[in-house]
């Protein structure tokens, strides 16, 4: 297992490298001046190459990747023209926010979903199904803006229950950072208040964001659960008499987990670069936001930065469903051990 | 720390939540002072006033500098700041600033003649942000400081509108931004999120990319205008209008801005908020390619020009604008009201059609505008009405405002029309007839690149001219000049507006300020 682990992750910066390279090829193919937009509207002709010399957009492509590659290698992930600040501390800054909202909304839709699929399965075409089919199905259609959008001017303005949006209230300080996660944070630092205000801003995201991805855990499991059910030692085990509870959380639910470990998985890599909306909506200052406001400002070093990031996050991600397969199904081991 | 405290302590987390959703009650207090609250869509990236400006940029770097003298009222007038008297000579190339002896940076310090010099060179020789106005006209050779409070401008040729370009230029503690020189980097690094100025409010919260809060200076070197001043301000960022809109009705914010014109029309009719609602100096038109296509043909853009429904812009703005009556903004010192000023007239439209090289129309020309800006298609579709009863097809290219400016600024790939609003940053003529100038071209404004020979020598002489009564009729035959030649079609002044609560009181219009950008200085709030 070592190994395997060893050679996927070896395998991961090859894969990086090629990301980057392609984010790089492209974003500097793309139409736009960064130097100019940076040094603005009115600058001067000699403005805008003042801009250009002190980033090395003067430089020839090839001396730029160079320089760029160098800079990664020794943790440097260059500078944003747009808010003059090392990309790497905007990482810091903006990513363990996004972080948070999805490793929140992934909880809730797994702690929600998979025990709604299994209900649905086990009571198939009865009222239960029948509402996790409508929850599944409004889950997929309906857009995240706008659903986003509807609970802002229900719970929040006209209810005046949560907060309209926002990390934190105005006045409430955010506690000294240790992780950089708030949750964290204020857990460790006994920060209940904070706690407490951090909670009820992030419950509409949370929400917003973990309900396309609870309909699709939801789906998913029903149905492969439906289909384990009607295994031969399933009907087996209920021919001896095991209660029916054992059967579904012991014997039918892990082999119905791998494609709901799988969805899981790539849900969760996507989320972590694909909440722009939800952020923009909930002005929750993560990196998909950054990410947005970089690319219309034709800003590369953050776009990259971005893009290795969730490249990273997206390849680890698929490398713990990968190892979570072989617990949950022995069989998957030695093929992903080889 | 025991299993039972964390379970206590997130009980209790549970159930604060619920409470801590209770709806803000309008401005915040800390203390006895009443904090303001506003929602903007827009980040304040830096706030080295050496580097960038942009509206919300200079609402933070005015509210935590001064300059020499500051535009207030409108029409907007250039009172003294931190100088309490200038004086100019007669060719407008030395320009002479006694400075008030009151004055003092945050820390304590004086702010001296030294002060002014070091923070006008670090901007001129740092190369950016507001070094354009000035640095065709100031070296820092120039700039001579004769006593502690005393400084002399030495331009290297006459330029009138100097003094109208002043209030953008702050003045940093010297002793400040050079203890936190990083490699030789001017302060940059520091000034970006920290600050070494005499303004009104200093810095007492920078949270990147959420809020930055100010607190306003108790003993501010120029006192308060109002007893009831605001005792700091929450600038918090809600980028989707939708929210903002929200926020202002639940009384998060006390003022919001870049509402859409419906929404302003709503929250206006709200009890507790008003909607101050002004002709600004930002015009909107469409910049016609004048180099490059069919719309290099001078009688195809009249009759352009004459063929669209200009009311049609007001009602897009639901009333909120004024058209257009010069290629100069109403409050730019010197504008006219040029006699013939195109508006819809199909007659003279077909009659300018059929001189151009297109007399049956028959040509396709390409409307570019900015991707997701709702007037800007509505207006697009106007467009596309209007010109089919000329037999010309429109084509509605939207696109990201990084890929206009990149189309723009080269005369090969500028578009036939491309709507642009444009601030002038001074409420000197100059600031407006230069966008015509060969020098603008490359720039988003100068996307027309234009080119007429006598305008460009009208400008370049109007600028060097010391007494107004010599510049004022040049600037007069500029504007009519630009009229004939058509390089745009010369829209509107959108009203500039703001959703706000009714306790906010002081608020002072003027409008050579950028969109969206509110004084903070003479703001109170009058509740209990």
């Amino acid at each position: 297992m070592l190994v395997y682990v060893v050679k996927r992750l070896a395998l991961l910066g090859v894969m990086l490298f090629g990301l980057l390279c392609i984010t790089f090829a492209i974003s500097h193919v793309v139409p736009g001046d960064p130097a100019r937009l940076a040094a603005g509207p009115d600058a001067s002709a000699s403005m805008v190459e003042t801009i250009r010399v002190q980033y090395g957009l003067d430089q020839p492509l090839w001396v730029q990747f160079g320089r760029y590659v160098r800079g990664i290698l020794r943790g440097d992930l260059g500078r944003s023209l747009r808010t003059r600040e090392d990309v790497l501390a905007d990482l810091v800054r903006y990513f363990p926010n996004t972080f948070e909202l999805v490793t929140g909304a992934m909880l809730v839709a797994v702690a929600l979903g998979v025990p709604a699929g299994i209900l649905a399965a086990v009571y198939r075409n009865t009222w239960v199904d029948h509402l996790t089919r409508f929850v599944s199905v409004s889950g997929v259609a309906i857009p995240a803006f706008w659903l986003g959008l509807m609970l802002q001017l229900l719970v929040a303005l006209d209810l005046g229950l949560l907060p309209l949006g926002g990390r934190l209230g105005l006045m409430t300080a955010p506690p000294e950072p240790i992780t950089h996660l708030l949750f964290v944070d204020a857990l460790l630092r006994g920060a209940w208040a904070t706690l407490a205000d951090a909670a009820a801003h992030a419950l509409l995201p949370v929400v917003t964001l973990c309900f396309p991805a609870l309909a699709s855990i939801m789906r998913v499991n029903r149905a492969e659960m439906i289909e384990t059910l009607q295994q031969d030692y399933i009907v087996n085990a209920r021919a001896q008499g095991i209660p029916d509870f054992r059967i579904v959380a012991r014997y039918a639910l892990k082999n119905a987990m791998v494609p709901t470990l799988t969805m899981i998985g790539l849900r969760y890599g996507w989320m972590l670069g694909g909440t722009v909306l939800v952020e923009t909506v909930f002005d929750w200052p993560g990196i998909g936001l950054y990410a947005v406001n970089s690319a219309v400002s034709s800003d590369f070093q953050p776009i990259m930065g971005v893009t290795l990031l969730i490249g990273l996050n997206f390849m680890l991600a698929n490398l713990a469903v990968d190892l979570a397969y072989g617990w949950l199904d022995p069989r998957i081991r030695p093929a992903t051990s080889a | 720390m025991g299993i039972t405290r964390w379970g206590g302590g997130v009980l209790v987390t549970v159930l604060a939540a619920l409470v801590a959703a209770a709806p803000a009650a309008g401005f915040e207090r800390v203390g006895d002072r009443k904090i303001l609250v506003f929602a903007g869509r827009q980040e304040v990236p830096t706030i080295d006033p050496s580097v960038k400006y942009d509206w919300s940029i200079r609402m933070a770097q005015q509210s935590l500098y001064d300059a020499l003298v500051k535009y207030v009222g409108n029409p907007p007038e250039i009172v003294s700041w931190l100088a309490e008297r200038w004086e100019s000579s007669p060719d407008a190339r030395t320009w002479t600033f006694h400075l008030v002896k009151t004055a003092k940076f945050h820390n304590g310090d004086p702010v001296t003649a030294e002060a002014v010099r070091f923070s006008f060179a670090r901007t001129l020789r740092l190369n950016q942000g507001p070094a354009w106005m000035l640095s065709d006209f100031l070296k820092e050779d120039g700039i001579a400081v004769l006593d502690a409070h005393t400084i002399r401008f030495q331009l290297t040729k006459p330029y009138a509108p100097f003094l109208s370009f002043l209030p953008w230029w702050y003045v940093m503690n010297p002793k400040q931004v050079l203890a936190h020189e990083e490699g030789g980097d001017a302060g940059r690094k520091w000034l970006t999120t920290n600050e070494a100025g005499s303004g009104p409010f200093r810095i007492k919260r920078w949270q990147q990319g959420v809020l930055y809060e100010l607190e306003a200076v108790d003993d501010y070197w120029k006192g308060w205008p109002s007893r009831d001043h605001i005792g700091g301000v929450v600038y918090k960022i809600v980028r989707e209008s939708g929210a903002q809109r929200a926020a202002l009705l639940r009384g998060e914010a006390d003022i919001v801005e870049g509402l859409s014109p419906d929404d302003y029309d709503q929250v206006g009719k709200m009890p507790g908020i008003v909607v101050p609602t002004f002709p600004g100096m930002t015009t909107f038109g469409l910049k016609m390619n004048t180099q490059r296509g069919v719309t290099k043909d001078p009688n195809l853009r009249k009759a352009i020009a004459y063929a669209f429904d200009y009311d049609a812009l007001i009602k897009i703005y639901n009333g909120n604008a004024v058209l257009q009556t010069s290629p100069f903004p109403n409050a730019t010192r010197g504008h006219i009201d040029v006699p013939g000023f195109p508006r819809q007239d199909l007659a003279k439209a077909r009659a300018f059609l059929a001189r151009s090289a297109y007399p049956q129309g028959g040509v396709e020309i390409e409307y570019v505008y900015v991707q997701g800006l709702e007037e800007e298609r509505k207006i697009g579709l106007v467009l596309i009405d209007n010109l089919q009863k000329l037999g010309i097809k429109v084509k509605m290219v939207p696109l990201i405002w990084p890929n206009m400016v990149a189309r723009g600024a080269k005369l090969e790939t500028a578009p036939d029309l491309m709507a642009v609003f444009t601030t002038p940053v001074s409420t000197d003529p100059d600031a407006v007839a230069y966008q015509y100038h060969k020098s603008s071209w490359g720039k988003y404004y100068g996307s027309s690149h234009y080119a007429n020979d006598g305008v460009w020598a009208l400008i370049d002489k109007a600028r060097t001219l010391g007494r107004w009564e010599d510049r004022a009729p040049l600037y007069a035959e500029i504007q009519k000049r630009i009229t004939a030649d058509a390089p745009e079609l010369f829209g509107m002044l959108a009203n500039r507006r703001w959703g706000m609560r009714d306790y906010v009181k002081g608020f002072a219009f003027s409008p050579v300020r950028f969109t969206g950008e509110v004084d903070l200085y003479p703001l109170a709030i009058v509740a209990k």
